[in-house]
């Protein structure tokens, strides 16, 4: 058995793969780190104090998680669903009574979908009353905010998808508010739903901003903002860590 | 000339093996070098530590994920129809804080201005308060979890009494009539109330721009919160205030999640 794994990861097919060595030393452990696409948005070490869970309660890790199992689940509901006024309604119908878990895809969709705005927030509350959006992390706390509007756009856009009673009224409240905003209120609404009231073009609108636009800019922009961690030090219990705070220098 | 290395000449020019300058000590300056200071370095290496949290963060979710939605499906009421309005008729729960608001004053306060602003603090903050000698630590003063505290049972507080008192009585009830006091000077002056207490009793204390944010940002989170809930979970039909166990009609405001 041992002779066959070694004979696996000797060849040169898998060393054409992986460019290092099993990592139980510390030149593998940092290697796997840099010549991982995935790993390498982490930093090859971390200070013990940024791993406690009461730092950051893995919020922002969660909330990553989360957006991941939507992509998925959203993926599979995709294969049963029509962006049209005649089938919508049908086809989530058919999705939870004769697709098999269409029901369970469908309810982990939307129940994930609202954990994520929930995490979200609490994420950006944990980074604020941390002070962790203090520099060097300023660039990061803004593509945090930029990030919590997206969540709430692709949660918002998808919430018409089903197009029942509940999507109809509640997407005709929500974009009455973007109606509000002096001079462009209007146009804006218009644009938004491709019409004056919410019919085919704002299904056909929301559900490309939903499927496409939306997770595309997400995807984006969480790579930069777990990327832009690392490039900015690791968390900033790191830093608090190191350097003593101001008071504390003063006794001494 | 240079002793054959086999290396191009270029290469013998920049790395040559037998450097024709002197090194010496010129001056000490004083400066900071990374581990000037510091402790030992408290890091551990990412793997496997890390890949092992993130692994259990992820089987974790995903199994309070399937489980919950094995218990509670997910809302579907009947077909879209235009012309059958729903009552109350309300948006998805995290614009319910918005919603409530536009019930209390003219919606270009309550849609644009005031949403539009907590934007622009959310983005300018950490222009603001750039100290960083106290980032990375909850609360960051001595302080500052006391403040905190305080000042989100203010905020409950006088949140939850201008909507009752908008509900049962509102600036109409005190005899004002033009619209201009009823959706804007009222509510702007409520809005400096809620504020401007806290930051006249604070202020004696001096506090720091990390204390002004946390009292700042503490207000507008708690007013948020207290917002959503309240428009999500007691405003039945018609838009007025119900409890939630007993809303006419049968409506379920958990219904529309
Ligand atoms: C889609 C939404 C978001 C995702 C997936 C996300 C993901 C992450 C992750 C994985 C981390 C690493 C630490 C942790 O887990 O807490 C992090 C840190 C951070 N996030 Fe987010 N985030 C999101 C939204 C936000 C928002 C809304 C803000 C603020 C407005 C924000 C600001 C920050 C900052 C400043 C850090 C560094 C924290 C520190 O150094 O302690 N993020 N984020």
């Amino acid at each position: 058995m041992s002779s066959f794994i070694q004979s696996v990861t000797q060849s040169r097919v898998w060393k054409s793969f992986f460019r290092h060595g099993w990592p139980d030393d510390e030149l593998n452990r940092s290697l796997i780190m840099t010549t991982n696409i995935f790993f390498h948005l982490h930093p090859v070490k971390v200070s013990r104090r940024s791993l406690k869970a009461t730092y950051s309660f893995g919020l922002g890790i969660i909330a990553t998680i989360l957006f991941l199992i939507l992509t998925v689940t959203g993926t599979l509901i995709m294969f049963y669903y029509v962006p049209s006024t005649e089938s919508a309604y049908q086809n989530i119908v058919h999705l939870q009574t004769r697709v098999p878990y269409g029901q369970l895809m469908r309810n982990m969709h939307r129940w994930a979908a609202h954990a994520m705005v929930l995490v979200v927030v609490l994420h950006m509350a944990r980074v604020f009353y941390t002070g962790a959006y203090k520099p060097p992390r300023e660039f990061n706390w803004i593509v945090g905010v930029v990030l919590l509007v997206l969540t709430l756009g692709a949660s918002f856009t998808g919430y018409l998808l089903p197009w029942d009673q509940l999507s109809f009224w509640a997407i005709t409240v929500g974009t009455n508010i973007a109606g509000y905003a002096p001079l462009i209120g209007d146009d804006l609404r218009f644009i938004l739903l491709g019409g004056v009231e919410v019919g085919q073009n704002a299904l056909t609108r929301f559900y490309a901003l939903h499927i496409m636009v939306i997770p595309l800019a997400l995807a984006g922009l969480v790579s930069l903002h777990i990327w832009r961690v690392r490039k900015d030090g690791g968390l900033a219990a790191q830093q608090a860590a190191e350097e003593p705070l101001r008071f504390e220098q003063e006794d001494a | 000339m240079t002793p054959q290395t086999g290396n191009s000449p270029e290469q013998d020019q920049r790395f040559a093996r037998t450097p024709m300058k002197t090194y010496s000590l010129m001056e000490l300056v004083r400066g900071v070098s990374p581990m000037v200071e510091k402790g030992p370095d408290d890091t551990i290496f990412s793997f496997p530590m890390v890949a092992l949290l993130e692994l259990i963060l992820l089987i974790g979710t995903t199994l309070v994920l399937v489980i919950f939605s094995l218990l509670r499906d997910a809302p579907l009421e009947e077909l879209a129809n235009p012309d059958v309005v729903t009552n109350p008729a309300k948006a998805p729960w995290y614009f319910m804080g918005l919603q409530e608001l536009l019930l209390h004053m003219h919606p270009l306060l309550a849609g644009i201005i005031f949403p539009g602003l907590v934007i622009l603090f959310l983005i300018i903050l950490p222009y603001i308060d750039v100290d960083k000698s106290d980032a990375g630590r909850w609360f960051g003063t001595a302080r500052g979890p006391k403040w905190v505290f305080f000042t989100t049972l203010y905020t409950v507080v006088m949140q939850t009494a201008l909507i009752i008192f908008d509900e049962e009585v509102g600036l109409r009830g005190l005899g004002a009539a033009s619209p201009l006091i009823l959706q804007v000077i009222g509510p702007l002056l409520f809005g400096v109330l809620l504020f401007g207490l806290p930051a006249l009793f604070v202020r004696r204390y001096h506090p720091t721009r990390r204390e002004w944010m946390l009292v700042l940002f503490t207000i507008i989170l708690a007013s948020a919160v207290v917002l959503t809930i309240s428009g999500f979970l007691f405003r039945g039909p018609g838009m007025h205030l119900y409890a939630p166990w007993n809303m006419p009609g049968g409506y379920n405001p958990w219904s529309s999640l």
